[in-house]
């Protein structure tokens, strides 16, 4: 916890490093994403919060090429980035997945080889005739996986099949897998879904150890509280807009967010949310109670009461569908 | 996949996803229901169904006179010659029974297990010599009684087989014992050389097994295939005993030496029994399709694209070896030397599976299958109707010339020092150093960074994509360097058949190769060259059964999806899997944070 306090405050750091400019998309008639501007620097943490159907994981998808956005341009240090998943990883950018994504008959170390794919110096012909250089590539390359797994704390599991691991365990090994492509951002997709508090404060552990890498982070979270004490900066989208954008003591106070997240009158919960500030042990959790609001992620967004329910994750629903 | 528990106070600890892996119910779970009452006397039904097995091998089998071969007359003296009276499999069954009965009385690690292997393989001898005596005889009559006279030696034998299987069950199947132990590197290389002995003379027994098939021999069939279930018990009971993983686990630790001893055993098969040139012909034809599988595998077993139109590329191959090779009917009046023709082949039939590989980019899953499906069509009907005067059409291209060296044609006897060797031989060392080739060229590629990025698009595409893996070319790639395969075969194919028609090169083929792949092991080397072999020894042996081969093998592929759908010799991941799986359990278990009780969450602090 108090790591997380020490750091809280505004890291600006460096200059910009992702920059999303005026990104929209329209899926038919739903617009997705209107308009999103959005700046991450070096060695920043920025935290990406809203109900369900926001258009967080989409606008992720539009980060990475994985969707053409309809309107609006992203770039990577100063360069705009190619429709391509594949080559905007090479560009230097990595996610993870929503619901978990792993190579689930690979071993956890084949998993993060499979990442240094994109920094591998390996043509076909040397893979097929296994000489000197090629042994040298492929060695540096499992040195560099075991390192990476050791980072995130799973060396002992190396030879394991991905899909044995443990959930907590699965979710570390996607960022193990991530960082292995040697990324400048890394895009988290809900790292904590489904842990524990302790995996997760493991986890916020994790990811201040990636940036002090050097790595600058964006992730997408439910857990305000996690979110809160984690980044540098957060921004809220709501109905593919983005509402509010500042730093989490600034988020945590504006009573759009309040109103847009638990559709309340704002002085009761607004209480709640600054009542965890002390130790934040679980202050944001209580609207996670199920009596709260029906689940309906595709209505109208008129009133807030139902997008209250922003613990209710659909692996199904938001991921991605090239 | 991964499931979230969202009710309030329960999130925070919600490994439910852990275990993404629940091994599915094992298929003796019924069978031990069954031989539960059985459980206080399993040592006794464990010794009847043994001895109750010997008795059966020692009946009459057939109550009529069936020739000669493996089903001697019923009033001869037949039964009572060496070894032990019987031969063929009623020595099979004999020994079979005299084991159960040993291994009954005397505690050995896994017994249960073993026995189960040695129950199942009565079961096959005496199900199939049964169902061919009763089929062939006219009825259920020639396996129980009729005309005066009696056999019930089938229905004996079964009844052992099933005592010793549910007695089996009775007493339990123990887990298969791990062989941990580490021999002196040399001891365990005179181990791993006898094995690999045991495997050439296993390889010869099978493939010599029932003799030639065809109307001069009708019970080829039929030997063959109790032979095999002789031999699928066998390797079941040897496996369950632990014996073969600890094989294979000294073959990892001593990869090198074991692909040269391999090599050298391969090699070694003319001087076994199985030395004939008929034996050689077919082991060569084999090998064809073996090479064929194992490019296949590449496509369909790393990749994961479903090709249905494969055989296309030995056709390819085939074709326009057959074109530049100076046959009458050729083309082109060229002879060009064998090695050029086999990289012509090769690279022409890459060009044109990187043509067929091309819809990867746009289709996916079925409708990439039904693409293929249409590519292997339009290549049958082409050839069939002699397009651009290239294929001979229903004429087909005979007379392709004989592979040549130094003036020895490859179909020629030859002597090697003293040792007189059959005709084809040279054929069938080409074929074993093409196979060797190919095998090499797969697991070079499998565990290099190409295959890796192979295997992460058939585990998941969009997740490979966002790894930075260009999925597009890759896969393009794994088409091209499959039916570059392919081609090479399919020039060794077209000078050793000396004729090449667009009938050898059919659906049913795609399918059998397929077929081939998926029984042996689906990205395995020794998979495709096993369900390869398997699948082509068939119908040289079952001519018999022409008219019923798919069925059989449909009948043998949902046999093997329901009880071993790995394949026959899976994946190293995969067995590693089966390996671990109680270590699993444990493994979720103890670090998914579920011992640490549900956090209340719901709580406002004060």
């Amino acid at each position: 916890m108090s790591t997380a306090e020490a750091v809280a405050p505004e890291r600006t750091g460096g200059s910009p490093i992702l920059v999303a400019d005026g990104v929209t998309m329209q899926f038919g008639g739903l617009r997705a994403l209107n308009d999103v501007s959005f700046a991450l620097h070096e060695g920043q943490i920025i935290g990406l919060i809203g109900p369900n159907g926001a258009g967080k994981t989409t606008f992720f998808n539009c980060l990475t090429g994985l969707y053409a956005p309809t309107a609006g341009t992203v770039s990577l240090r100063g360069a705009r980035l190619p429709q391509d998943p594949a080559r905007v990883t090479e560009k230097g950018i990595a996610r993870t997945f929503q619901n978990i994504r792993l190579f689930p008959s690979m071993t956890a170390e084949e998993n993060v080889l499979v990442g240094r794919h994109v920094r591998m110096e390996q043509s076909p012909l040397s893979s097929l005739l296994h000489g000197p250089k090629f042994r040298r590539s492929e060695a540096a390359a499992r040195e560099r996986s075991r390192e990476l797994l050791e980072f995130v704390g799973l060396a002992r599991f190396g030879d394991e099949l991905s899909r044995n691991l443990p959930y907590g365990d699965q979710r570390r090994l996607e960022i193990a897998r991530a960082l292995a492509t040697d990324p400048a951002v890394l895009l988290l997709d809900e790292p904590t879904a489904g842990m524990n508090a302790q995996e997760t404060e493991g986890t916020r552990q994790l990811i201040f150890k990636i940036r002090d890498l050097g790595v600058s982070v964006v992730v997408i979270e439910h857990d305000t509280k996690f979110i809160f004490t984690l980044c540098d900066r957060v921004l809220v989208l709501v109905q593919g807009e983005l509402l509010v954008a500042g730093t989490p003591d600034e988020v945590r106070g504006d009573p759009r967010v309040v109103e847009a997240y638990l559709g309340a009158p704002p002085e009761e919960v607004e209480a709640q949310l600054h009542g965890g500030d002390g130790d934040g042990a679980g202050a944001t959790e209580a609207p996670a109670d199920p009596v709260d609001g029906a689940r309906d992620g595709a209505g109208s967004p008129t009133t807030g009461s139902h997008i209250a329910d922003l613990h209710r994750a659909d692996p199904h629903r938001k991921d991605v569908h090239p | 996949m991964t499931t979230r528990t969202d009710s309030a106070g329960t999130r925070a600890t919600s490994p439910a996803g852990a275990r993404t892996n629940v091994p599915p119910p094992q298929p003796g779970g019924r069978l031990d229901r069954l031989a539960a009452p059985l459980a206080p006397r399993a040592t006794a039904a464990r010794v009847a169904g043994g001895v109750v097995t010997v008795v059966g091998a020692y009946l009459p089998w057939v109550t009529f006179v069936l020739n000669r071969g493996p089903y001697p007359e019923k009033a001869s003296l037949q039964f009572f010659v060496a070894p032990f009276g019987v031969t063929g499999f009623r020595l099979h069954l004999v020994l079979f029974g005299l084991a159960a009965i040993v291994l009954a009385l005397v505690a050995v690690p896994a017994r249960g297990r073993i026995l189960r292997g040695l129950a199942w393989g009565v079961i096959a001898v005496s199900v199939l010599n049964g169902l061919y005596i009763a089929v062939q005889g006219g009825g259920l009559g020639a396996i129980t009684a009729s005309d005066g006279a009696v056999a019930f030696g089938a229905i004996v034998a079964l009844v052992g087989g099933v005592l010793l299987l549910l007695g089996a069950h009775a007493g339990g199947i123990e887990p298969r014992p791990e062989w941990r132990r580490q021999l002196n590197p040399w001891v365990e290389r005179g181990v791993l050389l006898l094995a690999y002995l045991a495997l050439l003379f296993v390889v010869a027994a099978v493939l010599t097994s029932g003799g030639q098939g065809g109307a001069a021999n009708p019970f080829s069939g039929a030997v063959f295939l109790s032979f095999l279930g002789a031999l699928g018990g066998f390797f079941a009971a040897l496996h369950a005993s632990g014996l073969l993983t600890w094989i294979t686990a000294l073959s990892e630790r001593h990869r090198l030496f074991s692909v040269l001893v391999l090599l050298v055993v391969a090699l070694a098969l003319p001087l076994t029994p199985a030395g004939t040139e008929y034996w050689m012909t077919v082991a060569a034809n084999i090998g064809v399709y073996a090479a064929t599988a194992i490019g296949l595998n590449i496509v369909v077993g790393l990749a994961g694209l479903l090709d249905l139109g494969y055989v296309a590329f030995l056709g390819i191959g085939a074709i326009v070896a057959a074109n530049l090779s100076g046959a009458g009917a050729a083309r082109f009046d060229i002879a060009l030397p064998f090695p050029v023709v086999m990289i012509i082949c090769a690279v022409v039939a890459g060009i044109f599976g990187a043509i067929v590989g091309s819809p990867t980019l746009r289709v996916r899953g079925d409708y990439l299958a039904i693409v293929t499906l249409a590519f292997g069509e339009i290549f049958v009907r082409s050839a069939q109707n002699n397009i651009g005067g290239l294929t001979g059409g229903s004429n087909a291209i005979p007379g392709i010339p004989q592979v040549e060296l130094f003036g020895t044609r490859f179909s020629d006897r030859i002597a090697v020092g003293g040792l007189r060797l059959p005709a084809g031989v040279l054929y069938y060392v080409l074929i074993v150093l093409i196979v060797a080739l190919v095998m090499l060229v797969f697991s070079h590629l499998k565990e290099s960074r190409l295959g890796r990025a192979w295997i992460a698009i058939r585990e998941d595409e969009d997740a490979a994509r966002a790894m930075g893996i260009r999925t597009g070319p890759i896969k393009i790639l794994a088409f091209l360097t499959g039916a570059t395969l392919a081609g090479f075969a399919g020039a060794f194919f077209a000078h050793k058949t000396g004729t090449v028609s667009y009938e050898s090169f059919r659906f049913t083929e795609s399918v059998t190769l397929l077929a081939a792949v998926v029984l042996g092991g689906m990205g395995t080397v020794p998979g495709a060259v096993l369900g390869a072999a398997l699948l082509f020894t068939l119908p040289e042996k079952l001519r018999e059964f022409a008219d019923y081969r798919l069925l059989l093998f449909g009948i043998a592929l949902v046999l093997i999806m329901r009880f071993r759908p790995q394949g026959l010799v899976p994946d190293r991941h995969r067995r590693a899997e089966l390996a671990h799986d109680p270590a699993d359990d444990h493994l979720v278990e103890g670090t998914s944070g579920r011992d640490t009780g549900p956090t209340p969450r719901t709580e406002v602090p004060a």
